[in-house]
């Protein structure tokens, strides 16, 4: 008889005595595992979980690869094994996991640590150090770049920025000019201690947007491994500039579920940022190295090959495959590490920031005037997405759209992003500027789209700039619009203005809207 | 162990004394209300306090009053619970001692003594209830809010999960209800001129938050769809602790600002250089170059 019946009988039947004896002693064991249940439990309360093992998750574009193409293949030369890199074999190789970071010299990312080389060595303990812009540590790593111990690390007792030296904590010859770092990595292991704090329950160990808490938020979090951040002050082909990811980190986004965290120290900021650029460029990388396999070797591709249509055998596309590992793949890598050096170093360059060619032009009932107009016509077409009151109710977001790569339908109607999720035009009646309120946030909008959305680049062909800074200052107005019956600051009289506000009569609402009529 | 009660109850008394004793010497005073002292970037050539070192008077008028309230409060508490319990030990004693061979004796209690320790606490009630009314009254009813704080709020605080975002008047004019065309953004900074009263509108975005300045003594809950008057006055130019004290969301512990009160001139300062970083159109001077040739 199971457990459960017995327990019922007991319930049911309880004068029987002897299956009140035998149902009690089956309780008695019941409630024994109940306490040592009980025990671990409090056990693994005082004990803790541990560090949670957090990893980098790999892209789901990735994962639609085969075996090969994701982890390598190996291959038989002249008697000698020899393993071939896959995608996530390189990944690896090039940006480590959470807990074993690598920083790539090559990345415009300031990975921290200070460089510097050797003056002269004083004693055997000491040497005299050129840093620049250094800073006083404590007892510290130090790896040398050049010389005969390159890349071996040894231990300091110090560095004293005022004279210069470093003190060693073991007898060490060093010739001058010997080039090393003090603390490599440091910004970026600061930077990673301060995101996993701060911003992965939302953002995601691998910056994938899919945190825990992620799950509940609208609009969801941002994926950086496209490399595409939406609010930046750079031209419309270019990267997010360092300075505004420290404004948006600092100032937070305003409608949606990202925060300020503004009390964070400027070194605390400048560590997540770095950190937040070392993952959007890893996540980057990995898309690109998938886009040169994706066509041939996905799981996808590869069951269409060797359908009847295709004709191929498995063995002939993993010898085709394990060729474009060993022959090309290496060079590509290397190509893409380069190229994403590249565009993100060129992201913090001048010639990528938006400067607009004249000064906001002052605002008045006729700028705002020609902006509206430009709102409601066919060059700009603002009207189509935002409505043509400005309420993110524009008849395209009623439209459906079409899936450019299976040209079909997408089910639901609206615009989406590139993430493939709805997104709504904002409704400029709110006050709400996700990406900042000031004239050129606004204008750089315009200028080069938001990146990743549906709103394009308006800058330079379509748009002159005089145009452009014409909507920015009726954009800026349309949530001060005066509407019949709605309180005005400027018409209160000017002696009562602590008074309660009233109510602008008709009238006088018709006279002041300006020309936006 | 007859007597092992009468012990018992005269214990707590003996340790409300001891603790009466011991708290008011200045290692073990950290627990009354106080805030972490040498927080003041303007006082010149300060010590700056080591850790545990607390400055215990409120950092507003008004903060001081309140925690008067709490002092008188907690004296009275204090007496009342010692008086109580040694009464209450004394009598158990007085049993105890009395000889077991004797009839137990049997009263339906003392009218006059009923009536006293009824009367009694009610007065001391009514007294609490009375004496606090008149902070009560100048800390929430807007009537008694202090003229200039009522007729020039400074600033909207808006909390939303999780931070507070905080809307300035355009200079030179009232702050309104609805936003106005130059008004001034920022988030998770309120600046406030020290030595006058200020008001500020409190306002929550979602859910409910609470304001919270500790040291201020102040905190006042924000309801969504309310528009909450808030005064209050810092004393002292320095930086405080600005909080949500009102489980808001799993983001509640990161809802943290700062408050920083500045003399008037700092705080326009500081309004003139929001204004040139919010109307900053990417030809004029960056707002904090401009600022310091000014």
């Amino acid at each position: 008889m199971s457990r459960l019946n017995e327990k019922i009988i007991l319930q049911t039947d309880s004068i029987v005595r002897d299956r009140i004896l035998a149902a009690s002693v089956e309780v008695r064991v019941v409630s024994f595992r109940f306490q040592i249940c009980i025990v671990i439990g409090l056990m693994a309360t005082v004990i803790g979980c541990g560090e949670p093992n957090a990893k980098f998750v790999t892209s789901d574009r990735t994962k639609g690869l085969i075996k090969e193409a994701r982890r390598g293949a190996k291959v038989e030369v002249n008697g000698e094994d020899i393993k071939l890199k896959g995608v996530e074999d390189y990944v690896v190789e090039n940006f480590g996991t959470p807990h074993d970071l690598v920083a790539w010299l090559r990345l415009p990312v300031d990975f921290g640590g200070q460089a510097g080389t050797v003056a002269t060595q004083e004693n055997e303990g000491r040497l005299k150090v050129d840093i620049k812009d250094g800073s006083d540590t404590g007892n510290a790593t130090l790896v040398w770049l050049t010389g005969d111990s390159a890349g071996q690390t040894i231990t300091i007792n110090g560095y004293n920025a005022a004279v210069g030296e470093i003190a060693l904590a073991e007898t060490a010859e060093v010739a001058a000019g010997t080039q090393f770092v003090i603390s490599p990595g440091q910004t970026l292991a600061d930077g990673r201690r301060h995101y996993m704090t701060h911003c992965s329950h939302c953002h995601g160990t691998a910056g994938d947007g899919a945190g825990p808490t992620a799950e509940y938020l609208y609009p969801k979090p941002r994926d950086y491994r496209k490399g595409i951040f939406k609010f930046t002050r750079t031209k419309a082909p270019e990267k997010i500039t360092t300075p505004d990811l420290k404004r948006i980190v600092k100032q937070g986004i305003p409608g949606t579920y990202m925060p300020s965290f503004m009390l964070l120290a400027d070194d605390e900021l400048h560590a997540i940022v770095e950190y937040v650029r070392f993952l959007a460029i890893r996540g980057e990388y990995e898309n690109k190295l998938c886009v040169e396999l994706e066509e041939s070797y996905s799981t996808a591709a590869v069951k269409d090959r060797t359908s009847n249509d295709g004709g191929e055998s498995k063995d002939d596309i993993i010898t085709e495959l394990t060729g474009f590992l060993a022959e090309d793949l290496p060079g590509i890598a290397d190509d893409t590490g380069t190229l994403l050096a590249e565009t993100w170093e060129r992201a913090n360059s001048e010639e990528s920031l938006i400067v607009p060619s004249i000064a906001r032009t002052p605002d008045s009932a006729e700028s705002r005037s020609r902006g509206r107009a430009l709102f409601l016509s066919a060059k700009a077409k603002c009207a189509n997405c935002h409505g043509p009151n400005g309420l993110g109710n524009g008849p395209q977001t009623e439209d459906y759209e079409k899936d450019p790569v299976t040209n079909q339908f997408k089910p639901l109607p609206g615009l989406y992003d590139e993430w493939g999720q709805i997104v709504k035009p904002r409704n400029l009646t709110s006050g709400i500027y996700r990406g900042g309120r000031r004239p050129i946030d606004l204008f750089s909008r315009i200028h080069a789209g938001i990146k990743g959305a549906k709103m394009p680049a308006f800058g330079g062909s379509v748009l002159k700039d005089e145009e452009i800074w014409d909507i920015v200052n009726y954009v800026l107005n349309i949530p001060h619009e005066v509407q019949t019956g709605k309180v005005v600051a400027a018409a209160l009289p000017k002696d009562d203005k602590a008074a309660a506000p009233k109510a602008v009569p008709e009238k006088a609402a018709a006279s002041t809207e300006g020309a936006g009529e | 162990m007859k007597k092992f009660w009468c012990w018992f109850f005269v214990f707590w008394p003996t340790l409300a004394v001891l603790i009466c004793l011991i708290s008011v010497s200045s290692d073990y005073r950290w627990w009354f209300p106080a805030n972490p002292a040498g927080s003041n970037p303007y006082e010149a050539n300060q010590v700056i306090a080591a850790a545990g070192d607390y400055d215990y008077t409120a950092a507003s008028p008004l903060g001081r009053q309140i925690d008067d309230l709490f002092y008188l409060i907690l004296l009275i508490v204090t007496i009342v619970f010692i008086a109580v319990n040694i009464a209450l030990g004394y009598v158990l004693f007085k049993g105890a001692s009395e000889s077991e061979e004797g009839k137990s004796l049997f009263t339906h209690g003392s009218h006059n003594l009923e009536v006293i320790w009824t009367i009694v606490p009610a007065g001391i009630l009514l007294f609490i209830a009375l004496y606090q009314m008149d902070v009560w009254a100048q800390y929430r009813v807007i009537e008694n809010f202090p003229d200039e704080a009522r007729k020039a709020p400074v600033a909207e605080v808006t909390a939303r999960q999780f931070e507070w975002r905080i809307r300035y008047p355009a200079p030179g004019t009232t702050l309104q209800i609805d936003p106005q065309p130059g008004d001034l953004y920022t988030v998770n900074e309120l600046h406030v001129p020290t030595g006058k009263p200020v008001m500020v509108y409190l306002r929550s975005q979602d859910v409910q938050h609470a304001f919270f300045l500790p040291e201020l003594r102040v905190k006042q809950d924000a309801v969504p769809g309310l528009v909450i008057p808030v005064w209050f006055e810092a004393t002292k130019a320095g930086e405080y602790s600005f909080l949500c004290a009102e489980l808001c969301g799993w983001g509640h512990y990161k809802m943290k600002a700062r408050l920083i009160a500045e003399p008037e001139s700092k705080v326009d300062e500081y309004l003139r250089e929001l204004k040139l970083d919010q109307d900053y159109d990417g030809v004029s001077k960056p707002a904090a170059i401009a600022a310091v040739e000014e």
